[in-house]
């Protein structure tokens, strides 16, 4: 013991830790009072970017980098259970990240805190957000079973939208003509050397700014910031009832992120790391690619918003949303904090958070999506086995109208529900959609024969509730 | 003679340029600015001296980058929109520079004004020089349309020769005489820099960017709140020297630090820019499918190939896969797998005769037009032939929907 500290002392000596760093890491703060646990947000983010780059490490020491072989090494790292926890507090940590780093977000985004003098402060953490971002899309596409090659290939797609540079721009995130060789090195690049390096950049500074520029205190209706006279309020109020960070306010901070461990331990522990799908060859065409939970409300989003408005979403939305990250301080640098007099904060806040939220649930059914594994109706649903209904029945799903229409519980639910089509509609009207098809609808004209038709009308107007009909299903397309 | 102005004499400007320009450095450092040039008559400055240093900047960048990076500039241009896009902003960049130019001359034409009182000869001959070098810009991109596009196989391979001290004056010896006297007095420019004003070029105070701000807070507020640490520490007053040489030494050091440090960057950072975006080669390769005779005539089969650049650790995914449908004896169509819409794979159901796309719904009839859903577009197909009964494909890129 006695030894350690002579080490530590001549250490010191020699480094001037204790009085270079010792002031930063008690530099007193503003006491946060009710709000307080609304500070560990940030700090829990780092923490959780913390395992991300411990597990990272140990998974890309046995990951092997090739098209072709990386299926296998994770594989190979699945087959250990070590290897499992491993990849499982890495997914769960990058899923902990996203979640921390949007709660830090939005608590600095209420409170005003990126206001005189923390504008910098705000852009690097914007900045952090979006790499966050990336790491996550690039993480998931680095699992690089089947979903993860399709991930590459629509991102060179949603890249190709871009104007102008579209074609080069998808090619290049492929690194060649088509997704193989080329294309995971150019990932594993950016998850692994590029973007980290930027994060630790970032990092640095944003974590010098909150030194420099002092921790925000929470926000008092009718205290607006003046550029002029705040920083010598906030040294007053410091002078006044400050309190030193380490280690009065630290151990929330402490606490906090210690849960987030163990929740993210318990996590990987419990659940396990996402499962890999089926080998990355783009020659097995029975794929559905959906992306991992953070996008699925992207995915959702570009999913339902109307067709002739996806080609500037893609490129627009992105676009606006970081003009919006570096509009927010620059137009809001000063004046009231509080939230209660900045209520289009609150308003604006809801509306993402509802949005996010009602995309998420509506991607995690994918409505849109037909269903190509939908099982033959059984014969309970058609009632016959032979006749005419029978055939009409085996023709709807033969020509794969089950894969989008629902008839008693079976099929897609991109169409509308035909369960009941016999009440709704005369064979006539059903002729005329059949042949004419919609703008989420294929036209039949020429695809059926006459007793093909007959069949299949027959099989919709025997279609019948027993039960009156349900509420129509909120977003189903037509 | 063309031997002359193409390759000796570019050599010999850029020689003179450098050795002069460094010998003005050291010897009259003070006159490296754009001295005489009357700041004070700001209006006619105004509307002469912006429009002339930005379009001359962004043109100058638009003459470079293919220089530096010709394939990728063959890329983006590879499009009749985008080229037609970019040769318009260049034209109207063009006007911009020379109604800069032109202000910039007539403001120093009136005998009295105090412009022309100090318009040294050289002054008027670079403006002379500039204002050709503008005006056959211009000319160039009018008469002699596209320019955007065959620079890159006539210029840019001799300026890269040039620049790779192996001169080859091949591709440019043949252009109509116009064309030429804009790259020789694109030299001349280049020629006269240390002999007049333009050396200013080198002496944009760019350490403004960096300069330690507390030189402006310390006047205005004095009493800068004494924060944690690292305030005291920004906030410290550094010695101010007082003797005027030491400041120039000082500003000196700086800017040569920063060149240094300009080159060093570049030298690491060009390459390894190079290096990310030349790892795209584009070989197109006719791959076999099978015999012809293996397909039925009026279906639709799942086929797969090796893509054109197979490598060694492409494994799987050095498959592509596309629907070949045989329409007739003769007739073969490749539908690409990938969706118009975002890329993924759609599914052939045979008894349907339709193609669906798993992700968002979208359907496209056998021939491969939409159907119903977001796609924008049919699916695309590659080419295909019939060679000795066998069926070959050529191994496109993958689709990309641009808009
Ligand atoms: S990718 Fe096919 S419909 Fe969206």
């Amino acid at each position: 013991m006695r030894a350690l500290k002579q080490i530590w002392r001549w250490f010191d000596e020699i480094t001037g830790f204790s009085k270079s760093l010792g002031p930063v890491l008690t530099h007193p703060v503003p006491r946060a009072r009710k709000s307080r646990w609304f500070y560990v947000f940030g700090s829990a983010t780092l923490t959780a970017f913390l395992i991300q780059v411990v597990t990272g490490i140990a998974l890309s020491s046995a990951y092997v980098t090739g098209s072709g072989q990386a299926y296998d090494s994770l594989r190979f790292i699945n087959s250990f259970p070590i290897g499992r926890i491993v990849r499982g507090i890495h997914y769960f940590g990058a899923s902990a990240m996203i979640i921390l780093i949007g709660l830090h977000t939005i608590r600095v985004y209420l409170m005003g805190a990126y206001k005189y003098p923390r504008q910098m402060n705000w852009f690097t953490g914007a900045g952090l957000l979006l790499f966050t971002l990336l790491m996550a899309f690039t993480g998931q596409l680095l699992r690089w079973d089947q979903i993860g090659f399709w991930t590459a290939v629509v991102a060179a797609e949603q890249a190709g939208r871009a104007p102008l540079i579209g074609n080069w721009l998808g090619h290049f995130i492929l690194a060649g003509n088509t997704a193989g060789g080329a294309t995971l090195s150019r990932f594993f690049a950016a998850h692994v050397f590029f973007i980290p390096a930027m994060i630790f950049l970032f990092l640095a500074v944003h974590l010098y700014l909150v030194v420099f520029n002092g921790i925000s205190e929470p926000p008092k209706a009718g205290r607006p910031v003046d550029p002029r006279t705040y920083r010598g309020w906030y040294h007053a109020l410091l002078e006044r009832e400050g309190i030193p960070f380490w280690p009065q306010a630290a151990w929330r901070d402490l606490l906090f992120g210690t849960i987030v461990v163990l929740s993210v331990f318990l996590l990987a522990l419990v659940v396990g790391p996402p499962e890999l799908g089926k080998p990355p060859d783009p020659t097995i065409v029975s794929a559905s690619p959906r992306p991992d939970w953070y996008f699925m409300w992207y995915f959702a989003l570009l999913s339902l918003i109307p067709k002739w408005s996806e080609r500037w979403v893609i490129i627009l939305g992105p676009l606006l949303f970081g003009l919006f990250l570096i509009l927010v301080p620059i137009l809001g640098g000063r004046g009231e904090r509080s939230p209660l007099r900045r209520p289009w904060s609150i308003v604006i806040i809801a509306s993402v958070i509802v949005m996010v939220a009602h995309y998420w649930a509506v991607g995690i059914r994918a409505p849109w999506s037909p269903r190509l594994d939908a099982p033959p109706l059984p014969v309970a649903v058609v009632g016959v086995t032979i006749g005419p209904i029978a055939d009409g029945a085996r023709v709807f799903y033969d020509k794969g109208c089950e894969y989008c229409h629902t008839v008693s519980g079976y099929g897609g639910i991109r169409g509308p529900d035909l369960s009941g089509a016999g009440d709704r509609m005369s064979p006539a009207q059903m002729a005329t959609r059949i042949f004419s098809g919609a703008e989420n609808m294929p036209s039949y004209r020429g695809e059926l024969t006459a007793g093909e038709l007959n069949s299949l009308l027959a099989f919709l107007a025997s279609r019948h509730r027993v039960q009156p009909p349900k509420p129509p299903v909120l977003h189903t397309p037509e | 003679m063309q031997d002359f102005f193409f390759i000796a004499f570019p050599y010999i400007a850029l020689t003179l340029a450098v050795c002069v320009g460094l010998y003005r450095y050291f010897s009259h450092r003070f006159t490296y600015s754009s001295l005489s040039s009357q700041l004070l008559e700001k209006r006619q400055l105004f509307w002469g001296s912006v429009p002339w240093h930005y379009g001359i900047t962004l043109i100058l960048i638009a003459h470079l980058l293919p220089w530096i990076f010709p394939g990728a500039a063959r890329t983006v241009l590879g499009n009749q929109t985008r080229l037609a896009v970019l040769e318009l902003t260049g034209i109207a960049l063009g006007l911009y520079c020379v109604f800069g130019i032109a202000a910039l001359i007539t403001r120093r034409l009136p005998n009295d004004s105090r412009a022309r009182a100090v318009t040294s000869p050289m002054d008027w001959i670079l403006l002379l020089v500039l204002a050709y070098q503008v005006l056959s810009g211009v000319g160039i991109a009018l008469f002699e349309r596209w320019g955007a596009a065959w620079y890159l196989s006539t210029a840019v391979p001799w300026l890269r020769s040039l620049a790779s001290l192996r001169p080859d004056a091949a591709t440019v010896t043949g252009l109509p005489v116009f064309i030429q006297s804009h790259f020789i007095s694109g030299f001349v420019v280049i020629l006269l820099f240390p002999f007049t004003r333009l050396v200013h070029v080198f002496a944009i105070p760019l350490e403004y960017l960096w300069r330690p701000y507390q030189v402006v807070i310390w006047n205005r507020d004095p009493q800068l709140p004494q924060l944690p640490v690292l305030h005291q520490i920004a906030a410290s007053p550094r010695p101010i020297p007082l003797n005027p040489s030491e400041v120039q030494r000082r500003q000196l050091l700086t800017r040569l630090g920063v060149l240094v440090g300009g080159i060093s960057a570049a030298i690491v950072g060009i390459p390894s820019l190079a290096f990310l975006l030349g790892l795209r080669k584009v070989p197109e390769v006719w791959r076999s499918l099978g015999a012809a005779d293996s397909f039925q005539i009026g279906q639709t089969v799942e086929v797969s190939f090796l893509d054109s650049t197979p490598l060694p650790w492409s494994g799987v995914t050095a498959k592509t896969a596309a629907w070949l449908r045989r329409e007739g004896p003769e007739q073969f169509v490749a539908f690409s797998i990938n969706c118009t819409h975002l890329g993924c794979p759609v599914r052939w159901l045979p008894n349907a005769n339709l193609f669906m796309c798993p992700c968002h719904g979208g359907v496209f009839y056998k021939d491969g037009t939409v159907a119903s859903g977001p796609p924008p577009k049919p699916l695309a197909t590659y080419p295909v032939r019939l060679r000795d009964g066998m069926v070959e494909i050529l191994t496109t890129p993958l689709p990309i929907t641009t808009v």
